[in-house]
């Protein structure tokens, strides 16, 4: 078997023992990698029901058949466990060397299990595995993680870890690596501080197995050239992701004041043209040339790293228009290891159910430094506030009561990214339908329901879009495992993707053959959920009320009065299910899933659920 | 006519400015307001007018406020 290492390692922090697994050929073609490989094997080896912040949970770290290789952005890996923020499988990915280093060492993938009796950095060099101590760094942040790794290790070895909220069992704590890299928002790092694991290092001396090696170095290089001249040529790099905060104000698509407000005189304070005025740097994953990590200082003289949800989230989100204020939430966010996107939404939440009554309080929308005590406190699990908020919105909603759950920004737990979605139903439905919760890594349709289609529209060809978005961003990008951004942003060819996978692996796949096996992956999580959650209806593929309230309707401008109504959005998501072959609950049926080649997993699923 | 254009984006540093107010000399479309504004014509753009988007062929009006943004598949 070229393309994979053909083995996964398997490492028991209860035991301190090890072993090196091999798979089948037949696994590797039906999984391929990243989120196709952590979702089998989490499926396979979890028992429902069980806790996620338990001994019982397992980590996967899992990386893809080009993953590692020089090419457009292949510096990434999947990371992912039962979630302890939506209750099922969660996933994120995020760039590190680790993507190139456990190849090196000989493996695809990693499941971490157990507890260790003590705060423990796992090295991993080739087939050695240490269980070192980590204590010295338990309790700090990931900034000083970072170093004191890095004191002992060279920049160039693979590391994963956490901070104070991974710690402390924050149910959006994200895992992070080198400067400004993070992902796993639904508390994957929560997973990792259940078992007392502060960090994982990577060292890796063999060959990644290729096919036809020359063949895919050529085309890594002149991938990479591709991708540097097409970002060089679009100029998207001069303000990154945080190019679409000006639009998305434009539009009335921005988030303001929890999603309340969908535009803000101010945001230009907060824009892609003020973050580029205020670089100090610009940070990136392994083996891309496109680097979209600008930092700049923030307010206390930090370097922060922003992009556009976090500037969203942390920024408009909360009524912040001070980009050196936002950069000083997202620095602490960063450095406790929470995720930006609940963190902010969390935020905005907590001062809409003040301002609401529906909880007592002392911060309001706008106060920055307020904001940073309280994500010190959530971090912390310190106070009755800090530990409610530390749950995510929906649990603070269930604790707060008042109907604050209308103003919940989630769906199945996991909060939405910066898109306020009232008056755009396509993006809304890319929302309630992300296959792990509301999330815009799997579609973002929103130019193309303004330009292609019409605003108002709930037919029938915005489900085709997010699914078409899903196979490729969800399911190709998560399963080879590579950075999307060469795609979405500068127009890198997808027909190029098969090419390196056949170059890697001496197989014949074409882009449908890539569909095919995100369907699989997609129909797997779906199945994940309905074996935690036998009793799902279509209605937890909804967004928030709130989207859907007249009384949250813009009170003026061009979407004045308009929210997503009911009856159409459920026709929309009746759109999704007809061409996904999912039944009215949004359950793949078995008829489909059949035809993925997934009938173990069906019976398997039958003990705790019905299918149809 | 008055039409103010607004940039997204890396079109800033290609148009030269930000936002600014235009007095046309005559009616323009979509498209022609583009490339008066030296937007490269390959470029992928969406357009929108007062919120909305329109097609490169509509025809703008005296007070329009008029975005012009690459197409971005997200974050
Ligand atoms: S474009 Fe950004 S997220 Fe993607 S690989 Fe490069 S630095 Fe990482």
């Amino acid at each position: 078997m070229k393309g994979w290492t053909g083995y996964i390692l398997r490492i028991n922090l209860t035991n301190k023992t090890w072993k090196k697994e091999a798979f089948t050929e037949e696994f590797a073609e039906k999984w391929v990698g990243g989120r196709g490989f952590a979702a089998k094997i989490l499926f396979d080896e979890l028992k429902p029901g069980i806790d996620p912040l338990g001994p019982e949970n397992k980590l996967v770290v899992a990386l893809g058949p080009i993953s590692g290789i020089p090419a457009p952005n292949t510096g990434k890996a999947v990371v992912a466990a039962k979630s302890p923020l939506t209750g099922f499988y969660g996933d994120g990915n995020l760039g590190t060397h680790v993507s190139s280093q456990l190849r090196k060492a000989g493996y695809d993938a990693m499941i971490v299990e157990g507890v260790a009796d003590r705060p423990t950095l796992l090295y991993i060099e080739d087939d050695k595995v240490e269980f070192q101590s980590a204590e010295e760094v338990w309790g700090k942040g990931t900034y000083a993680t970072n170093d004191w790794i890095y004191a002992k290790y060279p920049k160039s070895t693979g590391v994963l870890n956490i901070g104070p909220a991974g710690e402390n069992k924050v149910l959006y704590a994200i895992i992070r690596s080198m400067e400004g890299r993070a992902g796993g928002r639904p508390g994957i790092g929560a997973v990792m501080g259940s078992k007392m694991l502060k960090a994982i290092v990577v060292k890796g001396t063999k060959q990644i197995p290729q096919e036809r090696a020359d063949e895919m170095r050529q085309l890594g290089i002149d991938g990479l050239k591709k991708a540097r001249e097409l970002d060089q040529k679009s100029g998207w790099s001069k303000q990154s992701t945080n190019a679409v905060l000006a639009w998305c104000n434009e539009v009335n698509g921005l988030p303001v004041q929890n999603m309340r407000k969908t535009s803000h005189a101010e945001a230009s304070k907060v824009d892609g043209e003020r973050l580029n005025d205020a670089r100090v740097t610009t940070y990136g994953c392994p083996n891309c040339t496109m680097h979209c990590g600008i930092t700049i200082e923030d307010k206390e003289g930090h370097e922060s790293e922003l992009d556009y949800e976090n500037i969203g989230m942390l920024g408009p989100n909360i009524n912040v228009f001070d980009l050196k204020q936002v950069g000083s939430l997202n620095y602490l966010c960063d450095d406790y290891g929470l995720d930006t996107i609940s963190a902010g939404s969390v935020l905005g939440f907590y001062a809409d159910a003040i301002e609401r009554g529906a909880v007592e309080g002392d911060f309001k929308f706008g106060d920055a430094e307020k904001g940073k005590a309280l994500l010190g406190q959530i971090a912390r699990r310190e106070g009755k506030a800090g530990n409610i908020l530390a749950d995510g919105t929906l649990r603070a909603a269930r604790a707060f009561g008042k109907n604050s759950i209308d103003y919940a920004m989630q769906v199945k737990g996991l909060e939405v990214a910066a898109y306020n979605c009232k008056s755009i139903p396509g993006q809304a439905l890319a929302n309630g339908v992300a296959v792990i919760g509301g999330h815009h890594r799997e579609a973002w349709i929103i130019t193309f329901e303004l330009k292609f289609s019409k605003r108002e529209s709930y037919g029938p060809e915005k489900a085709a879009k997010v699914i078409e978005l899903q196979r490729i961003r969800g399911g190709l990008f998560e399963l080879l495992v590579a950075c999307r951004f060469p795609w979405v942003e500068v127009g890198y060819e997808l027909t190029n993707y098969p090419k390196f996978f056949n170059a890697c692996t001496g197989l014949n796949w074409t882009l449908d053959d890539f569909w095919k096996a995100a369907d699989r992956g997609y129909a797997l999580i779906k199945l994940h959920y309905l074996r935690e959650f036998p009793n799902a209806t279509r209605k937890d593929d909804y967004p928030p009320a709130v989207w859907f309230d007249k009384a949250n309707a813009d009170a003026e401008g061009p979407q004045k009065g308009v929210v997503l109504e009911y009856d159409k959005y459920d026709s929309l998501l009746q759109h999704y299910y007809d061409q996904r072959g999912y039944d009215k609950r949004g359950i793949p049926t078995k008829e489909l899933l059949a035809k993925l080649g997934l009938e173990q997993e069906a019976a398997e699923t039958e003990k705790y659920a019905r299918l149809s | 006519m008055k039409i103010t254009v607004k940039l997204i984006g890396p079109l800033i540093y290609e148009g030269g400015f930000s936002e600014k107010t235009l007095t046309l000399p005559r009616p323009m479309t979509a498209g022609e307001l583009s490339a008066h504004v030296k937007i490269d014509r390959k470029r992928p753009t969406i357009i929108t007018r007062n919120g909305r988007a329109v097609a490169n062929s509509d025809t703008l009006a005296d007070g329009d406020r008029v975005v012009i943004s690459h197409i971005y598949s997200g974050g």
